[in-house]
């Protein structure tokens, strides 16, 4: 083929100009340690990054609300755990109190113990996290007991538990409907009537009452300790949801840096090629430019 | 007839100046070794008519016949061809960089970043439903969002028009083109009866070349040598000394003819810059732009939707509709009802509750409101009527056709169960106002009051609590939901069709970069190798018209040496002519 100057000028300047562009984006690559800079370097790869992005960024709330469910289980826990020993604690004064040993002033200072101890219920059944009220059903922002000035208690929340979602068709109750921990107002399961009971036995000296009294404790301590057990093993699920998503997070990452970040070796290693590819070409190029007939006339 | 010593004298005279020549034409080559488009020339040398002197025929010297160009005019016109689809892919490649830098999603804010988020928000909302940061944090993100859709939007709009006014200037550099052709045709048919008028035959070529860098151009030589051009859907763009302009109406490009009538030749153009801007233009913006408008069609229905299913922290004193209708008498489930989103409706009820100042419900029960969506249902004027027949609320249409709720004083509303869509159709009780990418935005009523943002939902009782997060915990489930979102085939030559996929609204958007990256990767590769096939042809013109300076340098040599000896001839003439005029 007959070669010309202009084909000879016009190779050159095509060669290096494209060595120049390969030799850019390998020293971008390293540069940013992305593989994908813009859409059209890896569609695909693009596509499979997008959506585990939004994998993780699901999965990341996910964990926020867990962590939110699992306070406001482990202030329900607490909150239960506390009304137990109280129970316990009547329990205990109600045996002394039920025995024969015990006199009427007794009895009668007994009841004021109990009166404190069933206001301490109260203020336990109106556990707050972060200003929520956790025993209130959904109606979170009001205090859901109240002692009124007869002594018995109103509730003011209602029977939806407070709920968080923990994954796509998963929700799970970490707030509780007072009336099912507590019992229904006025109902016999009534924790609140137990204690007036109770303390109104003290008053009359009423050693029946009291003996009385001392089983709606012992039933109002099982009812806490199955809803106890309850929340356990919610916060146990939790728990393990947590863990899953966690190592969701961890793998989704991973494949995640696979897809979007170069293998810095690679690159560095394809950067030095390129590099090595333009210096020979720029010194092929100067041989031959000055290459000409005239040198030789 | 002369004799012998004027004959050496006069081929000698021939020589000099055809060796002459022959440095003229090779100087003229070296001047012109940069020039796009020049084709080396040579001169034709011919010996002349030999004469019988003597009884012997001799030779009588040379002569320059004429002066040829190295040439192929196949090979110009397929190297023209090539040029014209690797303009097109050209342009398109750096649309295309805009294009995808719109869509860029490396950086934070991002669409997809954005719509996670938001989801998140949700999340948040349902996880402390009356907290206010986080009803005023949902507020500002969904405002944020919207604005982005709105600058997608218009960053695709202006990238349309970017393209018109490409389209533009585009055609009236063709029509210089023409015009130039046009005048060269003349010119070179005048010249030619001369002999070959080689330059401007390079420079009619050149602007041949340049024509066809801009649009579709088929080229013919007739036989007296000049260029006829017929360009796309076959109009004539020059015939002989005349050239026939292109100009643009509206979006259209249009050809005028002879007859002075405007023909529109806007899809049947494939080439050339001018092919990959309305390529650009009414196939890639169109389509994506498209879908962009389905994606928010489809997220602020879906949003809508559940959202007034559901009841913010109060009850609403006074509410109006987001959407208008353009004739009140008209069916809502109809398009002549002028309502975004008529094709969504559905036979149905909603409920209406009516609070007094104490929060507590009127009548102890639910106004159930009967939806007809069907042709001869329910208009806004009827169902505005029906509204209005609620105790304690009147119901009204604005002056701009919109359903506007005002509760008597101390009173309040609220709604529930709509299984008509009838009340996210009209935008009451909505998150977002609009219906598409460019009008989408957060609803003016939760923009000034947040606790109208929904996330509890009203019980059998007319109840609502304000620790309820059932609607909230709804409105996340959306992002999970598969939906049937609209997705376009836009095609100069078979038209714009609109089909639909089915895919989670994150997914739609992931999927919808993903194919403008495919695009952006395919045009690219296109261009690569038109570009390959461009130099493949031009390295073969070069290789046949290029002018090689070694080869210049070897015939100017050539020449001077042929020079010289004629020279030489003239002093051996000389000198046989002393010596006969010597001899006495």
């Amino acid at each position: 083929m007959r070669v010309t100057n202009s084909i000879i000028y016009d190779t050159i300047k095509l060669r290096l100009s494209r060595i120049t562009e390969e030799l850019n984006k390998a020293n971008t690559v390293v540069a940013t340690g992305k593989r994908i800079l813009k859409l059209s370097d890896d569609p695909v790869g693009l596509t499979q990054g997008l959506s585990i992005k939004s994998t993780l960024s699901n999965i990341e709330q996910m964990g926020r609300n867990i962590t939110l469910g699992k306070s406001w289980l482990a202030a329900s826990e607490s909150a239960m755990t506390q009304v137990q020993d109280i129970i316990s604690e009547a329990k205990a004064l109600s045996v002394q109190m039920a025995s024969d040993t015990a006199g009427e002033a007794e009895r009668r200072s007994a009841a004021e113990t109990v009166q404190n101890l069933l206001e301490e219920i109260v203020s336990l059944a109106n556990t707050e996290v972060n200003g929520r009220y956790v025993f209130a059903g959904s109606e979170t922002d009001t205090a859901p007991f109240s002692l009124e000035s007869d002594n018995s208690v109103t509730y003011h929340g209602d029977n939806n538990p407070f709920t968080v979602k923990t994954g796509k068709d998963a929700t799970v109750q970490v707030g509780s409907d007072g009336e099912a921990v507590f019992g229904t107002i006025g109902q016999p399961d009534d924790i609140f009537k137990a204690f007036n009971d109770l303390k109104t036995a003290l008053e009359g000296d009423d050693i029946s009452g009291i003996q009385a009294g001392m089983d709606d404790l012992d039933s109002r301590f099982d009812h806490i300790t199955s809803r106890i057990s309850d929340i356990g093993s919610k916060m146990l699920r939790m728990e393990i949801k947590e863990n899953i998503f966690q190592d969701l997070n961890i793998t989704n990452t991973e494949r995640l840096s696979r897809i979007e970040d170069a293998d810095i070796t690679e690159a560095i290693l394809d950067l030095r090629a390129k590099e090595v590819a333009y210096q020979a070409a720029l010194s092929s190029a100067s041989k031959v430019l000055q290459m000409s007939l005239l040198d030789y006339m | 007839m002369s004799s012998g010593v004027e004959m050496v004298l006069s081929i000698a005279k021939d020589a000099l100046a055809a060796q002459q020549d022959g440095i003229n034409v090779t100087g003229h080559n070296i001047a012109n070794v940069n020039t796009p488009g020049y084709s080396r020339q040579s001169p034709v040398l011919e010996a002349k008519e030999p004469e019988l002197y003597g009884g012997v025929l001799l030779g009588r010297g040379v002569d320059t016949t004429q002066v040829v160009r190295a040439s192929d005019q196949v090979l110009e016109n397929r190297l023209m061809q090539q040029k014209s689809d690797m303009f097109s892919f050209k342009e398109m490649e750096s649309y295309m960089q805009v294009f995808e830098g719109l869509f860029n999603e490396n950086s934070d804010s991002s669409l997809s970043g954005l719509i996670g988020d938001f989801w998140n928000l949700w999340h948040d909302l349902a996880n402390n439903p009356s907290g206010t940061a986080e009803r005023v944090a949902l507020y500002e993100h969904s405002a944020l969002l919207s604005q982005h859709f709105n600058d997608l939007d218009g960053d695709l709009s202006q990238l349309d028009t970017d393209l018109t006014n490409a389209l533009r200037g585009g055609i009236e550099k063709i029509n210089e083109i023409t015009a130039e052709i046009a005048r060269l045709n003349d010119e070179i048919v005048g010249l030619e009866n001369d002999g070959m008028a080689n330059d401007l035959r390079d420079q009619r070529n050149t602007l041949a070349s340049e024509l066809t860098e801009y649009i579709d151009a088929k080229i013919f030589e007739q036989d007296n040598g000049s260029f006829t051009i017929v360009s796309a859907k076959g109009c004539v763009l020059v015939n002989q000394d005349e050239n026939y302009d292109l100009q643009m109406n509206g979006d259209a490009v249009e050809w005028l003819g002879s007859g002075g009538a405007a023909v529109d030749i806007t899809n049947h153009i494939t080439k050339g810059k001018l092919g990959g801007w309305l390529d650009m233009r009414d196939e890639i913006v169109a389509k994506y732009q498209g879908d962009l408008n389905a994606l928010a069609e489809e997220f602020i229905w879906t949003l809508n939707q559940q959202h007034s299913q559901g009841v913010g922290l109060e009850a609403f004193s006074s509410v109006t509709a987001t959407y208008d209708v353009s004739d009140t008498g008209e069916e809502l489930g109809t398009a002549d009802s002028g309502l975004d989103y008529y094709d969504r409706l559905s036979d149905g009820t909603f409920n209406v509750w009516v609070y007094d100042s104490a929060g507590a419900v009127v009548g102890g029960a639910p106004t159930v409101i009967t939806v007809d969506a069907d042709p001869g249902g329910t208009t806004l004027a009827s169902i505005t009527a029906d509204i209005n027949a609620v105790a304690n609320i009147n119901a009204s249409i604005t002056t701009d056709n919109k359903l506007q709720i005002d509760a008597a004083g101390g009173f309040t509303f609220a709604f529930s169960d709509d299984t008509s869509n009838v009340l996210a159709g009209l935008g009451i009780n909505t998150f977002f106002k609009g219906a598409t990418a460019g009008g989408m935005g957060v609803n003016d009523v939760i923009g000034s009051n947040k606790n109208c943002i929904a996330a509890a939902q009203i019980d059998a009782l007319g109840n609502f609590a304000s620790g309820d997060n059932a609607n909230a915990l709804a409105m996340t489930d959306v992002q999970y939901a598969s939906k049937s979102i609209g997705i376009w085939t836009c095609d100069r030559r078979d038209g714009n069709t609109e089909g639909t996929t089915n895919a989670t609204l994150e997914d739609y958007y992931h999927a919808m970069v993903g194919s403008i990256g495919i695009k952006a990767s395919s045009i690219s590769g296109s261009r690569a190798f038109s570009e390959v096939m461009v130099n493949e042809l031009t390295t073969m013109r070069e290789s046949i018209s290029g002018v090689s300076l070694d080869e210049e340098m070897t015939e100017l040599i050539k020449y001077q040496h042929a020079f010289a000896a004629a020279a030489k001839l003239i002093t051996v003439a000389d000198e046989m002519l002393d010596t006969l005029i010597s001899v006495k």
